[in-house]
């Protein structure tokens, strides 16, 4: 063997290296799996579809031609929000809202709410908008995201065909609104962006009618239609669900650089609104896009628009993930307010400090929120009470 | 070498079945473990396992060399497969996600397919390498080892690796037989080289079976930060620790996490508030965290917390998360079990258990368990228990849901009330009941976070006179033997994945039919006997559970006992060689009488049988049906290499049986019922072999 190749020595202590390379397979292993932990998860497009032949054939009485959309005739093609659905007749839209039918864009979801309920306002949440007061809400069905986390999946991916309703059209809306003496009326629980035209009509009448409207969605608009919108509308509170394009396109089904359109069109319309950040466990909960975050809102929106971190809990189809820790909301919370948000909350932890609206000046307390309702309240015609600041919002 | 062969066929039941089990369990912590998900992985696994043995029909010649190489993969393989299975899971679904339906049959499918191929080849393949190697024994006497080393598989894991080891070692332990037997034949073969790569894939196998840190990393994907692992017989506990936050997870799910206030508080207040004095509490499950202090708010004297699995309260009082009192009395069995022996009288019985997905689960939401509950009631004693709903709108799935438990609760309590927090706590009482919590809490002076704060803006009038509005007082009862909530929750489970089984179903209806025409009628027999017997052992064991409670060892003795019933069965079978038809008929004749018992006793005695008389029921049931199998196989004769088809006949019947029962029969029609299906099943094959013509026997 001598010359040619390999000795017998030679032999021994390549098999005695290679066993002995082998006590290394569970560190190897370890090492594989914890690679696997985060940047080789899967995150696929989640975005909907257009449901192909899944129009009536005939509309309902709870049907209305679409406010912004084109049609050659034959194909529509609806401009509300950035999904943008071209329809051939017959089809249904992302949102299961819009149809084309004989080549008009109709939506299905007016007058016909399936979620009507009285609630505090603080639950949308919006803190800097008449605060304490009650806000008469509704909702169809539909959504243009998917969301796997949604807690209102039950009428938010049906089609209003599908769902017990009652019957309210928009003046009806708004009389029901004043039967129950709230002073606004809230566009929400499932995405209102879907019934956008039973939603303007409504807000028409109650602004002429002198109630407020508050938008609750997740932002998904194009910028003529929410410029439309924006005439009648006083409040609004807007999800900023990540701030990465990926994350909205896996668990959301959206994209991001719209909503944060969105945003910048609210800023310049003059509507006061807020954000809304739900804090998913290994998904959101990078400290350094929080930061980025941040940085873009004080850049683009500057520091007075409160931002709300929300703990998740297990909803939907995204159940197999912890609460949120409570820690990682209080780190996010120092992070916006150092970074020069002013007004960060902390929500869905019932008697957390992080609650309470503090004078960005002063430091003191402004408003103290042991639940829906208010303990102090230190504010005189919108300014704080110790150190005279204008706060932000709409308080009267 | 045809004692080496033998031995492998026994060293491969043990090693399948004990892998069977564990991936099972794995299976059920990857997926939300309802019973379609438990009926779906078994039908997958025994599908693949018949399609297996199918391939192995058109072999003429078996390699001894090659048998020898699928062995050791066998025995090898069933470590990666529970590593692939671990680790796929975040490639192909999103991180965080219940998949649907397909998405898990898919998943399944794809992990398992290489090892029940393998698994299901091998049987039928030892006997063509023993035809070449030596001479073979018959089919019948195959059916039979193969049963030696399933029981053997099945008793090593299920009362012993299950209470000491972890999954990687208990896979390590139960494939050894295997793979020395694997590498005696190698050597025995005198091929050196091949020799050299087992015993390299073997040490390999060694050093990763038992490394601690490789199984724990390969489940910290899944989990995150993990700071303990229990392998506990009835289900996987893990505790992850996320900055400060513990999180506890049953069965891959988070069940518990730190600073939960709103659940501690709304299942504890909403019915010990409804009470003037609170002075014994039986608290089902749900008693981590705030829990328990909440409840001591009342002063009770006595609190009985009721959790069926000692590792998670062990592991909680470890954790910190649950805190030793004197007043506490911590009971680890069965609820149902303990309600049913309890000889106390409690003011108030709070069950928090999940959704009843599942017939061990719906056990506590039915006509039966209230009887009882309310019997372990003091007079104007409270039952308290929660189920899922959305606030905002509820659908006509969750109403049918609401309105039979409503219904079944309300024949044994005069007053009920719904509760809309963030789940629907259903409140019941013979005496007063009020929905104004945050007053009865003022009264009684008990300080609270949430309710005080929140309760009158969430729970308001108008949401009330919803929830309590929708319950339809037509619909009907939830009975132990008619599971309609199961029903319920799988449509509620198909809605929410917006899928249909209905495309699963149509495609493999005409695949069965297809399939069952292809075959000969003694395969038809097998198909039939064993579907009717793995059919007959997940209704026995669900009827043990709701008279007996669930009682790991005892359900793990009646499956033992259905196995073991099989071996001498298939025994004497092997040695019959007279009127082998006629004895096939009077067996199927005897089966079926066996179902005609066992409805009789449903329908007419129900809970006064005992638990021996359970287990000699399932040993002479499949006694019966193991008898059938070599007699089967003698029928065709061995001329016509019976093997593959028999076994895959038995493998797709037991299969479909679980498929059928577990998420279609008796969740829709009630366990009587699903035994007359089954009785005409049997039916079926009797017919087919009395009208068969003579010219159709096999000769034996």
């Amino acid at each position: 063997m001598k010359g040619k190749g390999v000795t017998r020595k030679d032999f021994l202590k390549i098999m005695g290296m290679g066993v002995s390379g082998l006590f290394f397979i569970p560190d190897i292993c370890s090492a594989f799996f914890f690679s696997s932990k985060r940047n080789r998860r899967n995150c696929k497009d989640i975005t909907g579809h257009i449901f192909r032949g899944d129009a009536p054939s005939r509309l309902w009485k709870w049907s209305k031609e679409g406010a912004h959309y084109s049609s050659d005739g034959k194909l529509v093609q609806c401009h509300v929000c950035p999904n943008r659905c071209v329809l051939e007749p017959g089809d249904r839209s992302v949102c299961r809202s819009k149809v084309n039918i004989g080549g008009k864009l109709y939506s299905l979801a007016y007058g016909n709410p399936c979620a009507v309920h009285v609630d505090p306002i603080e639950k949308k949440p919006l803190y800097h908008f008449l605060p304490s007061s009650s806000i008469f809400s509704i909702a169809t069905t539909g959504c243009n995201f998917r969301c796997l986390n949604c807690q209102n999946w039950e009428i938010s991916q049906r089609r209003p065909e599908d769902v017990k309703f009652v019957e309210l059209f928009p003046a009806q809306v708004v009389k029901e609104a004043k039967r129950w003496n709230t002073p606004s009326i809230a566009y929400t629980y499932s995405e209102a962006i879907t019934y956008y035209e039973y939603m303007y009509d409504t807000s028409k009448i109650a602004h002429e009618e002198g109630l407020k409207n508050v938008l609750v969605s997740n932002g998904y608009i194009n910028k003529t239609p929410l410029i439309k919108l924006s005439k009648y509308l006083n409040g609004a509170n807007i999800n900023l669900k990540s701030f990465e394009d990926r994350i909205y396109r896996c668990l959301n089904g959206g994209r991001l650089y719209p909503v944060l359109n969105t945003f910048k069109t609210l800023k310049e319309e003059g509507v006061w609104f807020e954000m809304t950040t739900l804090v998913v466990p290994t998904w959101i909960d990078d400290p350094e896009m929080i930061k980025r975050m941040c940085g873009w809102i004080l850049k683009e929106l500057g520091p007075d628009h409160p931002l709300h971190f929300l703990r998740f809990f297990p909803h939907y189809k995204l159940t197999r993930l912890p609460p949120t820790p409570i820690k990682t909301l209080e780190e996010f919370r120092d992070i916006a307010i150092n970074e020069g948000i002013h007004y960060v909350y902390i929500g869905n932890v019932p008697g957390h400090k992080g609650t309470h609206t503090y004078c960005h000046n002063c430091g003191k307390i402004l408003i103290e929120r042991p639940g829906y309702t208010i303990g102090q309240f230190n504010l005189n015609d919108g300014k704080c009470k110790f150190c005279n600041t204008s706060i932000p919002g709409i308080w009267s | 070498m045809k004692r080496l062969i033998i031995w492998s066929i026994i060293a491969t039941g043990i090693s399948s079945v004990a892998t069977q089990l564990i991936t099972i369990r794995e299976f059920l912590t990857q997926f939300h473990g309802n019973e379609i998900t438990i009926s779906l992985v078994l039908f997958a696994w025994l599908m693949v396992n018949a399609i297996g043995s199918l391939l192995a029909k058109p072999i003429r010649r078996g390699s001894i060399t090659l048998y020898c190489i699928l062995i050791l993969l066998i025995a090898i393989w069933s470590l990666p497969q529970l590593i692939l299975i671990r680790l796929v899971r975040d490639f192909i679904f999103i991180h965080g996600v219940s998949p649907g339906f397909y998405r898990i049959f898919y998943y399944i499918i794809l992990t398992i397919a290489p090892y029940c191929l393998m698994v299901g080849f091998v049987l039928p393949f030892s006997l063509k390498v023993m035809e070449q190697v030596c001479e073979p024994v018959k089919t019948g006497t195959l059916y039979v080892l193969d049963n030696i080393g399933d029981i053997g598989g099945g008793v090593l894991f299920s009362f012993f690796l299950v209470y000491w080891l972890k999954p990687f070692k208990a896979i390590a332990i139960s494939s050894l037989l295997l793979i020395l037997i694997s590498l005696l034949i190698v050597v025995k073969l005198k091929k050196y080289m091949l020799s050299g790569l087992f015993c390299i894939l073997t040490i390999s196998f060694y050093i990763l079976g038992f490394s601690y840190k490789a199984e724990l990393s390969s489940l910290e994907p899944q989990y995150g930060n993990i700071l303990s692992y229990i392998e506990s017989p009835y289900g996987r506990i893990v505790i992850t620790s996320e900055y400060p936050q513990h999180t506890f997870w049953e069965s891959g799910v988070p069940f518990y996490s730190d600073a939960n206030i709103v659940n501690s508080e709304e299942k504890v207040h909403y019915p010990l508030c409804q009470l003037d004095r609170v002075r014994k509490v039986l608290l089902i499950s749900g008693g981590l965290g705030e829990t328990l202090s909440e409840i001591k708010k009342y002063n009770p004297d006595e609190v009985d917390y009721v959790e069926l699995d000692p590792y998670m309260t062990e592991s909680a009082i470890r954790a910190g998360v649950l805190k030793k009192d004197s007043r506490v009395s911590i009971h680890n069995m069965d609820g149902r079990r303990y309600i049913k022996t309890v000889n106390k009288k409690y003011d108030a019985i709070i069950i928090d258990l999940p959704e009843p997905d599942t017939f061990q689960i719906n056990r506590f939401y039915t006509d039966e368990f209230f009887e009882l509950a309310k019997v372990a009631l003091r007079e104007g004693g409270v039952l308290s228990f929660n189920l899922d709903y959305s606030p905002n709108y509820i659908s006509k799935v969750r109403r049918r849901k609401l309105s039979i438990i409503y219904n079944t609760a309300k024949r044994h309590f005069k007053n009920i009330i719904i509760i809309p927090g963030m789940q629907a706590y259903f409140i019941c009482r013979d005496g007063p009941l009020t929905a104004n919590i945050p007053q009865r809490l003022k009264t009684l002076s008990i300080q609270t976070s949430y309710i005080e704060g929140f309760y009158s803006g969430n729970v308001t009038d108008e949401r009330l006179k919803m929830i309590n509005s929708v319950i339809n007082k037509r619909e009907g009862i939830n009975r132990d033997f008619e599971p309609r909530a199961v029903c319920i929750m799988f449509r509620e489970w198909f809605f929410k994945h917006g899928t249909s089984p209905n495309i699963f179903f149509f495609i493999l209806i005409p695949g069965t039919v297809l399939y069952l025409l292809l075959i000969r009628k003694e395969e038809y027999l097998l198909f039939t006997t064993g579907m009717v017997n793995m059919s007959t052992e997940m209704l026995i064991i669900l009827t043990f559970q709701i008279i007996h409670g669930y009682v790991y060892l005892k359900v793990g003795a009646i499956i033992t006992a259905f196995l073991g019933g099989l071996l001498p069965g298939a025994l004497i079978g092997t040695y019959t060689k007279d009127r082998v038809r006629d004895r096939l008929i009077l067996l199927d004749y005897l089966i079926f009488l066996m179902l005609g018992i066992f409805l009789i006793w449903a329908l007419f005695i129900r809970s006064s049988l005992s638990e021996p008389v359970f287990l000699i029921y399932c040993f002479i049931f499949s006694f019966f049906c193991g008898y059938q199998f070599p007699l089967s196989a003698t029928l065709i004769g061995e001329e016509h290499s019976p093997a593959s088809g028999c076994i895959s006949a038995d493998l797709l019947g037991a299969g479909m049986g679980v498929l059928l029962t577990g998420t279609l029969l008796v969740p829709y029609f009630g366990i009587m019922p699903t035994i007359i299906i089954l009785m005409i099943i049997k039916v079926s094959s009797i017919i087919i072999f009395l009208f068969k013509r003579e010219g159709e026997v096999m000769p034996t």
